[in-house]
């Protein structure tokens, strides 16, 4: 039985989406996290222990490699596919509270800026950290932030740039967040940012990678 | 024994040597070249003195004034050491990017200039346009660099409060230019015609650039501008115009609207794509009908930045690698030992180490080291490769997406043409293999500036077509397409 967690864990890890994927190429004909997880499900192992002992050990393994420089993110991409496979069997246990999450985690590309992909890797790292996700997109403006919170109060929020232009409108919404829920964390991330600029905007935590994200929230949770 | 230090850059380099040491038994081995044998006579081993003093006798000042040299600069062949000094040793742009390239034109009288005022180099060429001779040459590196390389950096810098120390900058330093390719030349200039990306546009005109700064990055500022000397504070006269040609879109300028013009692809019954490997790089796909166009920001990889030993086409820098006998082997401009690594060699290297198998499918180095070694103390790392996975990416993506745009397939387009500064050196095998451009080599060509040969036949014409192919060219942004980002990444994996 926990044979079936091991091979899940190394089919997320690895990015083996199902049976039919090509990669990666050690795996091949095997079964991928499709696969496993509804095997997992029906020989009666619970869902939380899938996520706990499988996904999230898989997802801590990957972005720990993605800060050492030892995967790229067409790599980190195949393994939240992986887990986006092995998630959605496990969506009703999530819905019916058979799961629980460490709690929610908004995130978005700041106002004024359309590029999505690192903030899709960090959110994919933090679901994968074991956190429910609310992804408002790109180009998001403080008002939208507010709103997330008001249906997810307590929640963590997550502000994304790349540009130096547009990492400005992070410090805006900062201080339209505090407004309305002072106690709110929130933590910044991209290209440009800095720890310095994290502190003159006065937010809690600047996260250089995905994996940061997801360790400063884990120990939040704590 | 009287010692000197002899300081050379862009190397970095420290010398001692003994005075009055000829810089002709110093500098052959950094890449000077002396093709006349040290008779002063062609001025290629000339050397700009940055710091100290270099003695100028009688017949180095004759010579100097002959070939029409500033009085920074110095003839190598005619100079030694008597003091410390510091040196910019001559490089090597102006192989690289001033076009000889023929066209056709109607002649007429007086003389013109080109100017491609890109975001890292300068251009302008003196024309003769009774022959359309090039009667003279002048590049320079953008002042503007010292606010950052990128566009978005001018962009920061222009909101910053620096925008009308970017204007006067640029305005002066290609006044500069254009002042000095009239020295040898008592003619006067009838047009001036310049070229550049929308940014650069905007301030050498000194327009706004804050709507480029964020989403939805639109400007309507778009149109072709004119000047006279005075208002530019050049103090030489221009008989008829001068004029910067109109940009295309937001982050798509004139010197891509030139290089349309330069390759004919709006012309042509078959789909055409032109890439523009600069600072910013330009991805297009037309043909005589309809054109679509976008920019990447693939280019800074390509010139060096965000690589740890990346340089510019300058001496020291590999250009090319090849392999013999399963060994890399390395090609450094001026034949020096090398310091760093340019962008076609950049493509080079990643194509061979996929060749040699010591790099993955998705980029990885194979052995798990952190880096490998290609040639002296020159490295590249994991990071470097996946930098440069990024930016071939970027272009691979492009080229997808504006082919999905236009509703047809990559392979419909008929030929590809290679544009931009390091273009010149790259070698097309070695791109397709990595993967950047998914089209046979046989279709892909290298044309050079295109935006300084269709500023040059600017110069010529009375720019009505131009309106038709504004007309016609759509600007397209890459990142609102929804596939973009499945696109994207795909492309950073090596399938070959």
């Amino acid at each position: 039985m926990d044979d079936l967690l091991t091979k899940l864990l190394e089919a997320v890890e690895f990015g083996k989406v199902d049976k039919k994927s090509p990669y990666p190429p050690q795996l091949r004909d095997m079964d991928g996290a499709h696969e496993l997880t509804i095997n997992a499900i029906e020989s009666g192992i619970k869902p939380q222990k899938i996520l706990e002992e499988a996904l999230i050990p898989a997802m801590a393994r990957v972005g720990k490699k993605f800060a050492e420089c030892k995967i790229f993110v067409p790599q980190m991409l195949m393994s939240a596919r992986a887990m986006g496979a092995s998630m959605f069997q496990l969506k009703p246990f999530f819905a019916s509270g058979a799961i629980k999450t460490k709690g929610t985690f908004i995130v978005g590309t700041v106002k004024g800026d359309l590029h999505d992909i690192g903030k899709n890797l960090v959110s994919m790292m933090v679901e994968g950290g074991g956190w429910s996700i609310v992804d408002l997109g790109v180009d998001v403006g403080s008002d939208r932030f507010v709103e997330a919170l008001k249906s997810n109060p307590g929640a963590v929020v997550g502000l994304s740039a790349l540009l130096t232009t547009t990492m400005v409108n992070m410090g805006e919404i900062v201080s339209t967040i505090r407004e309305y829920a002072p106690e709110t964390k929130i933590l910044i991330g991209g290209a440009p940012v800095t720890a310095e600029f994290c502190q003159n905007i006065g937010a809690d935590f600047y996260a250089p990678d995905p994996q940061k994200a997801v360790e400063y929230m884990n120990k939040l949770a704590s | 024994m009287i010692r000197h230090t002899i300081t050379l850059q862009p190397l970095g380099k420290n010398l001692k040597v003994n005075d009055q040491t000829p810089l002709i038994d110093l500098l052959h081995e950094f890449g000077v070249e002396f093709p006349c044998g040290g008779k002063g006579t062609c001025g290629k081993c000339k050397v700009r003195l940055l710091e100290g003093e270099i003695e100028v006798n009688e017949v180095h000042r004759k010579k100097m004034e002959q070939l029409g040299l500033p009085e920074e600069w110095r003839l190598a062949c005619y100079s030694s050491c008597t003091s410390n000094i510091t040196l910019e040793i001559e490089q090597f742009n102006h192989l690289i990017l001033a076009d000889e390239t023929e066209f056709d034109f109607c002649p007429r009288q007086g003389f013109g200039v080109a100017v491609d005022l890109g975001t890292t180099t300068l251009v302008t060429q003196l024309v003769d346009l009774k022959t359309a001779c090039i009667m003279a040459v002048e590049t320079l590196v953008n002042p503007q660099v010292k606010f950052g390389s990128d566009l978005i950096s001018r962009v920061q810098a222009s909101l910053d409060g620096h925008a009308l120390e970017m204007t006067q900058m640029i305005r002066f330093a290609i006044g500069t230019m254009i002042r000095q390719m009239l020295k040898n030349h008592s003619a006067g200039i009838q047009k001036v015609v310049l070229v550049g990306n929308t940014v650069m546009q905007l301030i050498f005109s000194d327009c706004d650039v804050s709507p480029l700064s964020a989403y939805p990055f639109h400007t309507t500022n778009l149109g072709m501008k004119s000047f006279t000397p005075s208002e530019l504070n050049w103090n030489f006269s221009v008989s008829e115009s001068i004029i910067f040609y109109p940009s295309i879109g937001s982050f798509v300028g004139s010197d891509i609207l030139a290089g349309i013009v330069a390759t004919g692809l709006h012309q042509k019954d078959e789909y055409t794509a032109l890439i523009d490997l600069g600072t910013n790089g330009e991805i297009v796909i037309g043909n005589r009908d309809r054109i679509v166009c976008a920019s990447t920001a693939a280019g800074p990889a390509f010139e060096g930045a965000n690589i740890s030993m990346g340089m510019r086409a300058v001496t020291g820098a590999i250009s090319s690698l090849r392999l013999e006998n399963d060994q890399i082997e390395a090609t450094v401009i001026g034949n020096t030992s090398p310091k760093g690594i340019c962008g076609s060699a950049l493509i080079d290297a990643v194509a061979i180490f996929r060749r040699l198998e010591l790099v993955g499918i998705f980029g990885e180095i194979n052995s798990g080291d952190e880096f490998i070694y290609l040639g002296g103390k020159v490295k590249l790392t994991q990071k470097d490769i996946n930098e440069f996975q990024l930016a071939k990416a970027a272009i691979a993506a492009g080229l997808a997406i504006l082919a999905n745009n236009l509703s047809i397939r990559l392979a419909d387009i008929s030929e590809l043409y290679i544009a931009g500064g390091f273009g010149n050196y790259i070698n097309i095998d070695h791109v397709v293999e990595t993967g950047m451009i998914e089209l046979p080599a046989e279709i892909i060509h290298k044309r050079g500036n295109t935006a300084l040969i269709g500023a040059k036949m600017f110069l010529f014409s009375d720019h009505l077509n131009i309106y038709e192919i504004l007309a016609k060219t759509k600007l397209v942004n890459l990142e609102c397409d929804s596939s973009f980002q499945d696109i994207y990444v795909d492309k950073m994996l090596f399938l070959k």
